[in-house]
């Protein structure tokens, strides 16, 4: 019973840790809602994808919440040069996020 | 010295084409799944500190210098330029060359965005007395700011002066970091090794370590630091070993 107790609470602190930068896959919703402008879907992909493998080369991946819209393009902006990222991409990843946040606060 | 200085040259004209940064490491006895963003290059100073006190007593400080490129975004080479060691034993003390290697990694998946990350990793060493294989499965998982790494290795090794001794390894490691910030990550590392001399396994050699690690990161740079402790009772392995790899974007 104790063993079974710590496997639970030992799934639920990686779940819950596994919540908290979670990273929606792109929707249609998405490619509309960022102040009403289209962005498009495969920019938002890219940016998806870019997000995921480079920034983890250096650190986990953070909260998409807990800095500003103003804030993220100058957060990845000063980060693109040791990632690696192009103007493109940069411009992806930053595109991304601003959309993510734009849905979640649509719904 | 002529030739040294032309390749010296060379490297100072090539290096400057390069200026990005491979990534950080949060563990130094495992590997993780994510590879190099394609193009990038970085120096990687590894120390590696060993101190056994029982029956084989010795103290060694191993030195590598990797430089890794990424060729693709899913695909890494690196070349060791020398492996060498300073060692001290009841014996003698002194440097010596061990070998130059070569390593591939391929990503297969992603540790975010697929259920596993996963990579495989095939490293040849050659040197004077040496002659090492070695591949390996990696398996990430990140949950948030916790990185979750497992690393199975089989190693095969021909070594002496005419290569006639032969060794295998079967190695597991298991490896957990905890992002405290952006900049720093501290965890713990645990390594499970059984040894096969002459590839039999009639001394039943298996060999524990664990230990805490700690990773800081700044710009272009990063230094990760593991301290292990052997948790067996093999009198010929270290009984402490600290490594230490410091790694440059250049």
């Amino acid at each position: 019973m104790k063993k079974v107790s710590i496997f639970l609470v030992l799934t639920c602190l990686l779940l819950g840790c596994g919540l908290t930068n979670y990273i929606p896959p792109v929707t249609s919703q998405m490619a509309t809602t960022r102040k009403g402008q289209h962005v498009d879907l495969a920019m938002l992909r890219e940016g998806r994808t870019l997000f995921a493998h480079r920034c983890i080369e250096c650190h986990t991946l953070p909260v998409l919440w807990h800095y500003s819209t103003q804030d993220w393009p100058e957060i990845v902006n000063s980060m693109s040069h040791r990632a690696s990222l192009k103007p493109a991409e940069r411009e992806a990843i930053v595109a991304y996020i601003l959309a993510v946040r734009s849905a979640d606060r649509g719904r | 010295m002529r030739t040294a200085l032309r390749v010296a040259i060379l490297v100072a004209a090539i290096l400057p084409a390069f200026s990005l940064f491979g990534g950080a490491r949060h563990f130094t006895f495992l590997y993780e799944a994510n590879t190099s963003a394609a193009g990038s290059l970085e120096l990687e100073n590894w120390v590696t500190s060993q101190h056994a006190s029982r029956l084989g007593r010795f103290d060694q400080v191993d030195f590598r210098h990797e430089l890794e490129y990424g060729v693709t975004d899913k695909f890494q080479a690196s070349i060791y330029l020398a492996d060498w060691f300073y060692e001290t034993d009841p014996e003698h003390s002194g440097f010596t060359y061990s070998d130059t290697a070569i390593e591939l990694i391929y990503n297969l998946t992603n540790p975010v965005v697929d259920p596993v990350g996963l990579s495989i990793y095939g490293e040849l060493r050659a040197g004077d007395r040496l002659i090492e294989l070695e591949s390996k499965l990696i398996a990430q998982k990140n949950f948030g700011p916790l990185i979750l790494v497992y690393n199975a290795t089989l190693e095969s090794v021909w070594e002496g002066n005419d290569l006639s001794e032969r060794e295998g390894e079967l190695q597991q490691a298991l490896g957990a970091s905890y992002e405290i910030s952006p900049r720093i990550s501290v965890g713990i590392e645990l390594l499970h090794e059984c040894v096969f001399p002459d590839w039999r396994d009639a001394e039943r050699i298996r060999n524990v370590f664990v230990g805490p690690n700690a990773s800081y990161r700044h710009g272009n740079w990063f230094v990760t630091v593991t301290a292990l402790a052997q948790a067996t009772d093999t009198n010929d392995e270290a009984d402490f070993q600290v490594r230490t790899i410091f790694g440059i974007g250049l």
